[in-house]
C-alpha cells in the first residue's frame, strides 16, 4: 500500500507539472492567445482570454484525481475513536500505557479509583515495601489487591 | 517513550517503587546549581520552569519515602515547598505524608492527627487534609472514625468519586456489602466509563450474593445484576481480564442456582424498583461459552507474547488459565 500511494503520488506530481507548463507554453503561443469567442458572459476583465486545449484540462484533472488518490491512501492510520477499543488497548499492551509526559498516556484513567493517591495509607506502604524487599523483591506485594 | 519518572509509585508494581527510589539520589544531586541557590521566583529567570520536573519530583519523593529513604524525601520536599510555598494544599498533604511516615510510634502518629484537626480548624475546606485524616484513622484500624470522617466529608463534596470509592472500601473491609454497593452506584453516577469501577461493583456484588441463603430469590437477583455490570465493564473495554474472568465466574454459579430452582421468575419481581428479571438459562450458558473463549483467547497470545499483548499482569493471567484448566478438566470427567 505505501509503494502503490508513494507511485500515485509522483505520477500524479509529475503529470500535474507538465499540464501546468503546457499550458503556460501554449498561453505563449500567439496564434492560439486570441480571444476564442467574443460573445463571453465573463466580464472582460476576468476572461483568461486563453483558448486550452482539450487534452491540457483532462491532463489536469486526471493529476489532480490521482494526487488526491495518493495523499489519501499514503496518510497514517486512524486513531480508535471508540471508548471500548481505545480502552482494550489500553488493559492490552504496555506500549499504550507509557506515560510519555505530564497529562499524556498513564494507562488507565480510572486507575486512580481503585489506587486513591488522597488516600495513600504510607505506613502500610512503607511495611508492605520493606516486606517485599526482604523477601527478595520478586512479585508482587501480599495481601494487597492485584 | 515512556519516561519512567513520571509513573507515580504503586502498590501493584513494588519493582517499579525500588527503581524510582534508586533514581532518587542521584537525580537529586543532578539538579543544576542555579536551580537550589535562587528563591522560587527568581530561579525561573535561568531555568526553565517544566511540568515533567515537579511530577518526577512528586514521584521521587512518594518512592523515596516508601523506600523509607527519609533524608531524600525531605529534600524533595524542600524543593517541592520552596516552589510552591507552604500554604499549597497539596504540598501541606505531602508534608502531613512525610509526618506520619517519620512517626517513631503511636504517640506520634496522634500528634499528626492533631496537626491535621488544628489545620481543619483553621480552614475546613482543606480535602486533601482531610482526606490524609481519613487514611491515618483507616492505617490504625480505626475503620468507623474513618467511615465518619468520610461520610461528614461527602456531605460537603458528594461528586468527590475518589473518596466514595474509599468509602466503599471500608464498608467491604467491615463486611458490610450493601452500603458498599451503595457508595460504588455512587462511584458510576460521577464516573459512569470508569470500567475497573463496574468491575469492582460486580465483584463486591458476587461476594454479598455467596452470603445470602442458597437459591433464594434475593440470592438470583443480586448474582444476575453482578454478572451484568460485568457485561458491562466488558462493553466498555475490549480484552478485559478482569470482566472475562469474573463473567465465568457468575455465569458459572448462576447455572448452578438456575438449576436448583424449578422455576425462576421470568417477570421483573418489583414493578415499581424497575429491575430486571433474572436471564434465561441459554442466555447465561452463551455468556458462559463467550468468556471461556475470550479467557482462552487472552491467556493463548499473552503466552505466545504477541505484539501489543504484554500489559496483562502475569498473576491475573495465571488465575484465568488455572480457572480454564479446571474448567477442562470437569469436563472431561
Amino acid at each position: 500500500m505505501a509503494i502503490a500511494s508513494i507511485a500515485l503520488n509522483v505520477i500524479g506530481v509529475i503529470f500535474l507539472s507538465h499540464a501546468v507548463y503546457s499550458a503556460y507554453e501554449h498561453s505563449l503561443l500567439p496564434s492560439t492567445s486570441a480571444s476564442p469567442s467574443s460573445g463571453s458572459y465573463l466580464l472582460s476583465v476576468l476572461d483568461p482570454k486563453v483558448n486550452l486545449p482539450v487534452d491540457i484540462t483532462i491532463e489536469t484533472l486526471v493529476s489532480v484525481v490521482l494526487l488526491c488518490a495518493g495523499v489519501v491512501l499514503s496518510s497514517a492510520n486512524l486513531k480508535p475513536i471508540q471508548w471500548n477499543v481505545w480502552a482494550g488497548n489500553l488493559e492490552r499492551s504496555k506500549d499504550a500505557r507509557a506515560t510519555k509526559e505530564v497529562g499524556v498516556g498513564g494507562g488507565n484513567p480510572y486507575a486512580a479509583l481503585e489506587e486513591r493517591s488522597g488516600f495513600l495509607d504510607i505506613r502500610g506502604e512503607m511495611k508492605g515495601f520493606a516486606e517485599w524487599k526482604n523477601k527478595g523483591g520478586e512479585g508482587r506485594i501480599e495481601g494487597k489487591k492485584a | 517513550m515512556s519516561d519512567p519518572l513520571l509513573e507515580a509509585p504503586t502498590q501493584t508494581n513494588p519493582s517499579h517503587t525500588l527503581a524510582l527510589s534508586q533514581k532518587a539520589r542521584p537525580y537529586l544531586d543532578s539538579r543544576p546549581w542555579y536551580f537550589t541557590t535562587l528563591p522560587y521566583p527568581l530561579s525561573l529567570f535561568l531555568a526553565p520552569e517544566s511540568q515533567e520536573r515537579w511530577a518526577a519530583s512528586q514521584n521521587l519523593f512518594l518512592a523515596s519515602l516508601i523506600a523509607d529513604d527519609l533524608p531524600v524525601a525531605y529534600a524533595y520536599l524542600e524543593d517541592i515547598t520552596e516552589r510552591f510555598g507552604k500554604l499549597n494544599e497539596r504540598v501541606m498533604a505531602l508534608q502531613g505524608l512525610y509526618q506520619e511516615a517519620s512517626a517513631k510510634d503511636t504517640k506520634a502518629l496522634e500528634d499528626v492527627v492533631k496537626n491535621y484537626d488544628e489545620l481543619l480548624k483553621t480552614d475546613p475546606t482543606l480535602m486533601a487534609i482531610r482526606k490524609r485524616r481519613v487514611a491515618v484513622l483507616k492505617g490504625v484500624g480505626r475503620i468507623a472514625d474513618a467511615v465518619g470522617d468520610l461520610v461528614l466529608m461527602l456531605d460537603a463534596s458528594p461528586t468527590d468519586a475518589e473518596a466514595w470509592a474509599e468509602l466503599a472500601d471500608c464498608y467491604v473491609s467491615q463486611g458490610a456489602y450493601e452500603q458498599a454497593v451503595w457508595c460504588l452506584e455512587e462511584v458510576l453516577l460521577v464516573m459512569p466509563n470508569a470500567w475497573n469501577m463496574h468491575a469492582r461493583l460486580a465483584e463486591v456484588q458476587y461476594i454479598q450474593s455467596q452470603k445470602m441463603s442458597e437459591g433464594s430469590g434475593e440470592q438470583l437477583k443480586t448474582l444476575s445484576e453482578s454478572m451484568r455490570r460485568f457485561c458491562r465493564s466488558i462493553e466498555l473495554c475490549d480484552d478485559y481480564l478482569r470482566g472475562y474472568y469474573g463473567l465465568k465466574i457468575t455465569t458459572a454459579r448462576l447455572l448452578a442456582i438456575l438449576e436448583k430452582v424449578k422455576k425462576p421468575p421470568t417477570a421483573s419481581s418489583d414493578l415499581v424498583a424497575g429491575d430486571l428479571a433474572p436471564p434465561k438459562v441459554a442466555t447465561v450458558y452463551k455468556l458462559n461459552e463467550l468468556a471461556t473463549a475470550k479467557l482462552a483467547e487472552i491467556v493463548r497470545r499473552s503466552s505466545a507474547e504477541e505484539k501489543g499483548w504484554d500489559g496483562y499482569s502475569g498473576a491475573e493471567l495465571k488465575a484465568a488459565k488455572a480457572m480454564i484448566e479446571k474448567d477442562t478438566q470437569k469436563i472431561e470427567r
